[in-house]
């Protein structure tokens, strides 16, 4: 049945990504909704929420405001509230009732920000979409606002991390994890948006010399950051043993370049030697090793594999009809299921280190560019059921279980913003380890 | 790029002035983008010789976001730009949020930036009746609102109320009121009523549009007024009224 997710959870919504995108950030975040339904946030999305505290608001809007079109009420409470609390900025966020009334959060801020002198945004989310959506309307707008004096370059190579949410990296230490190998390969971290990071790490954004975007949701702050400040990003995680070096190398490259680069398009093109010690995953086959080389270093080829112009994404896009027959990896044997960056860096990982191909099934927002040929958009459950049958291994959130064959093998990733923190104590921190982890 | 939306009650001829305005305008060479705000989808009828044009909700409903902005447009009289945003099925769904909704495709798909025209209309079903039939007087959208009226006393209601909404959003940075175009009913003292208005609302009657056959007969042939009698007086007032609303503040700025 199309649209319909029968078996499986369905991920958070939009207005969830914004609050975890600046849940940090000292602002304070109301949700435009009726009271309840969003408390879900606070109660299963968030796992920061009894730890550490943020304002977040939901406005409780009544029948009859909606009906009356009462944005006088919120307006009043979001000024008394902020005048009262005296946060860094006010984020006005909708829900499917304002977005169905076609209430204009945008001038709802404006006008709270002219009583209150307290910067003001508003946010058209709609709980319709997923949180990418979300994380990345945050992050963009956040920098939009806040990131806009002259960049101070530091003589050292300094890097923002852009969109880091527990949504999909977890509490596990994985985003401190992606801190330290920034550290370890002599760069300089400058800001992480949005995990241990201030509004004021936030305006000093502009300083970095290259953004790494961990997820979807960071693409749109490394646009306006390209824009404004001509600083490049490169796309990716650094999972694994192979991959974290290839994409450590990829930075200083990027921030030389000032070239666009998505880290994992390099990988399984012109292919390299796996790692020889113990699978952790899949067979003891070779089937696939013959593809695989690494060497430490990029070749030529793989550089412009990766790097973004606008002929290769108009070919990327002309392959949308072939996905599936990469002549490199005819034989895929994994199949990952979740965000794009996160899985395809998986992936990329995975074929580097163990010499095993694998593809992504991505349910949620992206775009052509962040997925490699071989990946596939599914964002029906059926679809991804039919795809799960084509590989012998299924990686994911363990709800996604229930759609394996009888028999496949599975490998669990819980997923925040898939089963919220039901699975906190057996999420691994893959960053810049040995994949072995990974549990049945 | 000027961009202005027209309100009034509905069938007091918003879409017949509308459509000769664009025509008057494309005829002194200025680039003109119409977009119909109605779910019945007839502004840009009379400029696109009655010819089929796939509404852009219609659009979205069937292809999602896999569409093109030639899809949802096209060139009428003149080179016109021509849209409409449609709406839901009548006594189903919500044809404000179909408007926001248009409007948003519309913008994200390019429609400014790829056809860069001089000068945009929204066409706007009637009265504000709710959040999304403001859409259009929204920041980024129309600068100016101008208001269609009649002497009737439903369409001078109408005007007030539309004016009222334009002063609710004042604090907003929303679209201000331009002023009024009467057009011409014949009621009894049809002029002096709407020069009340005027004073109430503190605005002024920009342009007069006599009651006339030849507009039937231009709908008739499926053509505006200006297309279809060039030489009329009608015609002649139609640019008269273009001039006026495209050019007055141009000139104001000048002097």
């Amino acid at each position: 049945m199309r649209q319909t997710a029968g078996l499986i959870s369905t991920y958070s919504s939009d207005e969830f990504g914004i609050c975890s995108a600046l849940y940090e950030l000292g602002g304070m975040v109301v949700m435009h909704d009726a009271s309840g339904c969003n408390s879900t946030y606070t109660t299963h999305d968030e796992p920061r929420w009894y730890d550490m505290d943020s304002m977040i608001y939901i406005s409780a809007i009544s029948e009859m405001e909606a009906i009356m079109g009462d944005d006088e009420k919120l307006i009043r409470d979001l000024t008394e509230t902020a005048l009262e609390m005296k946060p860094k900025f006010v984020a006005v966020v909708g829900a499917p009732i304002p977005y169905m009334i076609g209430t204009d959060l945008s001038a709802i801020a404006a006008v709270t920000e002219q009583a209150t002198g307290i910067p003001c945004m508003g946010f058209a989310a709609n709980g319709m979409n997923y949180y990418t959506k979300g994380v990345s309307m945050a992050l963009e707008a956040i920098v939009r606002r806040f990131c806009t004096g002259p960049a101070l370059r530091t003589e050292n190579l300094s890097v923002n991390i852009l969109g880091a949410t527990p949504l999909d990296f977890s509490l596990n230490g994985s985003v401190d994890s992606i801190k330290d190998w920034i550290r370890e390969n002599h760069m300089e971290l400058n800001a992480c948006l949005s995990m241990g990071c201030t509004l004021e790490d936030i305006a000093g954004a502009g300083n970095a010399h290259v953004n790494l975007v961990v997820s979807y949701g960071g693409l749109a702050a490394a646009r306006y950051l390209k824009e404004q400040y001509g600083i490049p990003y490169v796309a990716g995680v650094p999972f694994g043993e192979r991959f974290p070096v290839m994409l450590a190398g990829m930075l200083k490259e990027a921030a030389a370049s000032g070239q666009d680069l998505v880290s994992y398009q390099a990988v399984g093109k012109n292919q390299t030697p796996p790692v020889p010690d113990a699978p952790y995953i899949g067979s003891d086959s070779d089937e696939g090793q013959k593809n695989i080389r690494y060497d430490g270093e990029y070749s030529g080829q793989e550089r412009r594999n990766c790097q973004l112009t606008g002929k290769a994404q108009e070919q990327k896009n002309d392959s949308q009809n072939k996905r599936n027959v990469h002549p490199q990896r005819d034989k895929v044997r994994i199949s990952i299921i979740g965000e794009s960056v996160f899985s395809a860096s998986l992936a990329a990982a995975i074929e580097l280190d163990r010499g095993i191909s694998a593809r992504v099934l991505c349910p949620l927002d992206t775009e052509d560019q962040l997925l490699r040929e071989c990946d596939l958009r599914t964002p029906e459950e059926d679809d991804l059921m039919e795809h799960l049958l084509e590989t012998e291994i299924a990686v994911g959130d363990p709800m996604y279980r229930v759609l394996c064959r009888d028999g496949q093998r599975f490998y669990s990733l819980p997923h925040e913003a898939f089963s919220g923190r039901i699975y906190d104590p057996v999420n691994p921190n893959l960053i810049n380890r040995k994949l072995e982890v990974l549990s049945c | 790029m000027k961009k202005i939306a027209v309100y009034g009650k509905g069938g007091i001829g918003k879409s017949t002035i509308v459509s000769n305005l664009s025509a008057a305008l494309a005829k002194r060479g200025l680039r003109v983008m119409q977009i119909g705000c109605d779910p019945k989808a007839d502004s840009t009828l009379s400029l696109r010789h009655g010819e089929p044009l796939p509404t852009v909700l219609e659009t979205v409903r069937q292809k999602k976001d896999a569409f093109a902005l030639e899809e949802i447009t096209c060139l009428g009289y003149g080179g016109v730009i021509c849209a409409e945003a449609g709406g839901p099925v009548p006594g189903l769904g919500c044809a404000g949020r179909g408007i926001i909704t248009a409007l948003e495709k519309l913008e994200t798909r390019g429609a400014y930036e790829i056809f860069r025209p001089d000068v945009v209309f929204y066409d706007v079903l009637g009265d504000v009746v709710c959040g999304g039939f403001s859409m259009p007087m929204r920041r980024g959208y129309a600068e100016e609102v101008l208001i269609v009226t009649s002497g009737e006393n439903m369409s001078i209601y109408a005007a007030a109320n539309i004016a009222m909404a334009i002063e609710n959003f004042k604090g907003r940075g929303y679209a201000k009121l331009g002023g009024l175009i009467l057009n011409r009913r014949n009621v009894k003292d049809e002029e002096t009523k709407v020069r009340t208005l005027c004073g109430d609302l503190h605005t002024s009657i920009i342009g007069m549009i006599d009651r006339s056959d030849l507009v039937t007969e231009a709908e008739t042939m499926k053509k505006t007024v200006v297309e279809a009698f060039p030489d009329s007086e009608m015609a002649a007032a139609f640019g008269e009224l273009a001039d006026t609303v495209v050019f007055r503040q141009r000139t104001a700025d000048k002097a």
